[in-house]
């Protein structure tokens, strides 16, 4: 290709070197004759060359001349075709600044979405062979909503799993916990980070090896061994400024120290699903004490990664484990009812955001086929109107290649206009992606335009341009210039085939754009129900934040209560604290679901067995959240370890399990029952039966947009055996909770100066974070509707005036022969009205049918809400009304006898 | 014979230089200069053909394809021209163009002098 075009722009030097010396040659013959003759004519030979040099001329300028001529025949009919086409669009600007925009937002927002999905999804995992790993997950059945989620397998289940199966290479159960972390004083402040427990087999799986060290040993994996650590390059960046000597360096978790034996690469499957701030950086072994025993098979909650043998189906790999799975549920009671699933790691990338993205992806595609329809019918309708001056270029002489060539030019001209102007709309929309973000994607931090998609998007509308800029030029051409001069002199109507092909192309604009505007309006509403909701607290002025209490320092139960007491204390005491409490839960989460015995719910089958979201908390829960209370009493201070253990229950939790008597006074068992067999301390049981004293309102405990479920909350005080470390601490406060926030970290140094402060964010903010999808979602969403919505104006609006433009006579004619104007103007508008009807006719089918791709984006509103669609249907119509007005009005200007007299 | 000896020159009509080459062709090949020393000898010399728009005018012919040239020597091979010679589209060029011209000079002719239409 390059070569053949190199060789041809040489032949061209080359031939015009050829031409220069022939010219040279010629002129210098001529100069001579003429010599000669002034010679012959009685002048001295020397001035007779003089006299020659004055007749003939200047013979550089003869030259300059000529080359000027030679200059490739093509190239200067293109230019010239080139800049005929600038001055002919700019003589339409309207139309020009129209087809240019509708290609720049077809272009740019596709280039922009898709290159940022690609970023999230689509992209291969940066990994060996990446389709073969795939995560596992235990999914229970028939138990509480939440325990239908896919959850983390038991670490003795991904053992059995292992050992019995035949379609993976390699199987590895881990986990990630929260723990305090120090780097010695020279590496900064403590940090509570995400600590990944893994074995060896974790990075052997995903093939990631070891920038510097060695992978852990299998010996390390046993409690007392496992003081060895991993660390990311990142964080051997960041705190150890790339040392080179790391290796064997000791950095303290929960207060022990650990020797550093490697650094890691950055890219784990964590940081691709959680994000830059909460993905471990720091990995020690698997090392628990009764992980692997039968009795922790209940204990959920692990994950497991695998690597697929190569050729084995996922599909293949899930029937065998379900087979595996059957057999476990038969031979052990808490595996009952528990299934497992599979699912490729790739496929899991993008978490929760998966379905936004998708719908994003199909409402930008949208804005795409209604920028190629728009461009269509813009080239249709100019061309068309343009078929007399062809006719007339085409009678005059011109050659039918030369009416073409022009037109590709101008064809040309706006696809590249479109193409940087579109450019420049994905660049900023890359920009603004990147600001607004939801923060837990970290694959967005290299984000960047995808040439494949720019090509891709330029592609499509340049074959529409060319598809539709030329389709009328060379049908145009073909006719008979006679027939086209008189045709479109006095009847004055498009061909009928390509009126259709235009009203079917504006209707099927408006049916895409009125599919956008009903997805984004129902977005749109979900999330001000969203933000509507009440949390079931006053949710101003709360601050919160997380601490660890580590075993190391705080052996007991006991001593992380007295730890948590004096904590609380001292902030209590804080000037601009109205109250404060330590806590294991805050709305809108909660995530700790705990099996109970309740009198009149017995439980023969893990089904049935009664579940409640759990949380401890010390007797300030109700009162800094400002929770009401329904009936009963709060916790009091005399609630303490040794007075009868009590409970405050939310008003759900009585309509679930008491819904006719009264539970105030009733007992509950803490933990699963007997049947289960298990031993206390296994998993998150406590044995002891707690007293309900009050009935609180319901709060949020399951995200904002799912309903609150049953929710139990205790003391910490009276329940040692689920009295752990992990503990946040939420503040009433008098002013901007945030200011408060370096006073507390420093009473939590006070007391130990070990322990970081983590998660510090506003009970405000932290809303507002959990809706950040779908407030991503919804002004991306409202951007498209806009554009669509914008694009179906501008091409009804362009069909419209362009009808009457071509019907100019007709309708003079009909105003001549007495029609009404309100009669000739109804008969335009009619025209725009009933594209805009069946536009919103398929419009509504349309969003009927996608209406799967939505709903997992609603809250409290139904993807077929009927106002929504209603009002969306009826602004579509009223646009389209003003759309064909606006050209419509040119009728009531019209005077029959000016366009009569015309032609 | 320089171009200033002759006080009658007159400018060339715009787009009739072409014309002319083509009918001094008609005659048989030429040169150059043989082209503009023939329309300057047959117009008495009212017209001077300048170099400057000849050498053009012929090229441009030739790349429409009105004329062909070729290198021939004369004079027992001691010197060398180009020939243009006419070819068939040329020829039908030239007829085209003729009676173009004949219909201008018709119409100028009766708006310049109307009586003489009667002669």
């Amino acid at each position: 290709m390059i070569r053949h075009r190199l060789k041809s722009w040489l032949t061209s030097i080359f031939k015009r070197h050829a031409a220069e010396n022939d010219l040279q040659r010629e002129l210098q013959s001529h100069l001579e004759l003429e010599t000669e003759e002034q010679h012959e004519s009685g002048l001295p030979a020397d001035e007779a060359y003089y006299a020659a040099r004055r007749a003939f001329g200047n013979p550089t300028l003869v030259g300059e001349d000529l080359r000027e001529s030679w200059s490739l025949a093509w190239l200067e009919h293109f230019s010239r075709d080139l800049r005929y086409g600038a001055r002919s669009l700019l003589r339409s600007p309207g139309f020009s600044a129209v087809a240019v925009l509708t290609l720049a937002l077809g272009i740019g927002a596709n280039t922009a979405i898709f290159s940022t999905i690609d970023a999230l999804m689509l992209r291969p995992l940066p990994f060996s062979s990446p389709d073969q790993l795939v995560r596992i997950y235990s999914i229970k059945t028939g138990i509480a909503d939440s325990f239908g989620n896919p959850d983390g397998p038991s670490a003795p289940d991904v053992r059995d799993f292992a050992q019995r199966s035949h379609s993976f290479q390699k199987m590895v159960v881990y986990d990630t916990w929260r723990k305090n972390v120090s780097f010695g004083d020279l590496a900064g402040e403590p940090e509570q980070m995400r600590v990944g427990l893994v074995p060896a087999a974790y990075f052997e799986i995903l093939d990631v090896k070891p920038i510097a060290g060695r992978l852990f040993t299998e010996d390390e994996n046993q409690v007392g061994k496992n003081f060895v650590a991993a660390i990311s390059t990142s964080l051997w960046k960041d705190r150890f400024a790339a040392d080179p000597s790391i290796l064997g360096r000791k950095i303290r978790i929960n207060g022990e120290p650990y020797a550093i034996v490697a650094v890691m690469p950055d890219l784990t499957p964590e940081r691709m699903e959680s994000g830059l701030l909460d993905s471990p950086k720091v990995w020690t072994p698997f090392a628990f004490s009764d992980v692997w025993s039968e009795p922790s098979r209940g204990e959920r909650g692990y994950l497991a990664l695998a690597r697929l043998k190569p050729g084995v189906s996922i599909e293949q790999a899930q029937a065998d484990l379900s087979v595996i799975a059957d057999a476990l549920a038969a031979a052990h009671p808490v595996d009952q009812g528990v299934s497992v699933s599979i699912k490729k790691l790739a496929d899991t990338r993008a978490g929760s955001l998966r379905p936004m993205l998708f719908l994003l992806m199909g409402a930008v595609s949208l804005i795409l086929l209604i920028a190629c329809v728009n461009l269509a019918n813009l080239l249709l309708a100019r061309n068309s109107a343009r078929q007399r001056e062809l006719a007339v270029r085409a009678a005059l002489g011109s050659a039918r290649g030369g009416l073409i060539r022009h037109l590709l030019a101008e064809t040309l001209l706006l696809s590249l206009a479109g193409a940087a102007a579109g450019l420049l709309l994905a660049k900023a929309g890359l920009a603004s992606v990147m600001m607004m973000h939801p923060s837990d994607l970290s694959q967005l931090e290299s984000l960047e335009i995808d040439w494949r998609v720019l090509t891709f998007t330029l592609s499509v509308s340049l074959i529409t341009a060319l598809l539709f800029g030329l389709a009328p030029a060379i049908t145009g051409t073909r006719l008979n210039p006679a027939d086209a001069l008189k045709q479109s002199g006095r009847s004055g109507t498009a061909g009928k085939g390509g009126k259709r092909m235009r009203n079917l192309l504006v209707a099927t604009e408006m049916a895409m754009s009125l599919m956008l505007l009903v997805a984004a309006s129902l977005v749109v509403q979900s999330l001000a129900r969203l933000y509507r909701q009440s949390l079931g607290i006053r949710q101003d002025h709360l601050l919160k934040g997380h601490f660890y209490v580590p075993g190391v320092r705080y052996p007991d139960p006991a001593a992380i209560a007295r730890f948590c007491d004096q904590l609380a204390g001292r902030v209590r005491a804080l000037p601009g604290v109205i109250d404060a409490t330590v806590t294991t839960i805050y709305p809108p989460n909660n995530g700790w679901t705990q099996m109970l015995g309740i009198p009149g719910h017995p439980a023969t089958r893990i089904q049935d067995i009664p579940a409640a979201q759990f949380g401890v908390a010390d007797v300030h829960f109700r009162a800094t959240l400002g929770i009401p209370l329904i009936r009963g009493r709060d916790f009091a201070e005399s609630d303490i370890a040794t007075s009868p253990p009590v409970a405050l229950i939310t008003e759900e939790f009585k309509r679930r399990y008491f819904p006719s008597s009264d539970p105030i006074g009733q007992k509950i068992h803490i933990g699963p029952p007997q049947f289960m067999q298990l031993p206390p301390g296994a998993g998150v049981t406590d044995s002891s039966d707690v007293t309900i004293v009050g009935i609180l309102g319901d709060f949020r405990n399951n995200g904002l947009a799912l309903p609150p479920e049953p929710q139990i909350v205790v003391l910490y005080s009276q329940h040692p055996l689920v009295n752990y470390g992990f503990k946040d601490i939420v503040i009433r406060t008098v002013s901007d909770p945030s200011s408060l926030a370096p006073a507390i970290r420093r009473q939590l140094h006070d007391l130990d100066s070990d322990m970081p402060f983590a998660e510090v964010q506003t009970i405000e903010a932290l809303v507002e974070e959990e809706s950040g999808g779908q407030r991503f979602t919804a002004v991306l969403l409202s951007l498209f509707a806009v554009a669509g919505l914008v694009l179906a104006v501008v091409g009804i609006y362009g069909v419209v005036s362009f009808v009457v433009a071509q019907r100019n006579q007709e309708l003079a004619v009909r105003i001549a022969l007495g029609a009404s104007r309100a009669n000739v103007l109804w008969l335009v508008l009619k025209q725009g009205l009933q594209m805009a009807a069946i536009g919103a006719a398929i419009g509504l089918l349309g969003a009927c049918a996608t209406q799967k791709l939505t709903s997992s984006l609603l809250f409290g509103i139904s993807p077929l809400d009927p106002a929504t669609f209603a009002v969306g249907a009826a602004l579509l119509l009223a646009v389209a009304a003003i759309a064909s007005a606006i050209p419509g009005m040119r009728v009531l200007r019209i005077d029959p006898s000016a366009v009569l007299r015309q032609d | 014979m320089t171009p200033k000896a002759s006080p009658n020159r007159a400018e060339l009509l715009q787009g009739t230089l072409d014309m002319l080459i083509l009918r001094t062709l008609l005659f048989g090949p030429a040169h150059g200069h043989q082209i503009a020393k023939h329309i300057q000898r047959t117009t008495d010399d009212v017209l001077q053909v300048e170099h400057g728009s000849l050498y053009p005018a012929l090229h441009r012919m030739e790349q429409k394809g009105w004329i062909i040239s070729k290198w021939e020597s004369i004079n027992e091979g001691k010197r060398e021209f180009k020939f243009y010679r006419l070819t068939k589209t040329g020829r039908k060029q030239l007829a085209s163009e003729q009676s173009k011209w004949k219909q201008l000079a018709k119409a100028i002719a009766l708006v310049m002098s109307p009586a003489s239409n009667e002669e």
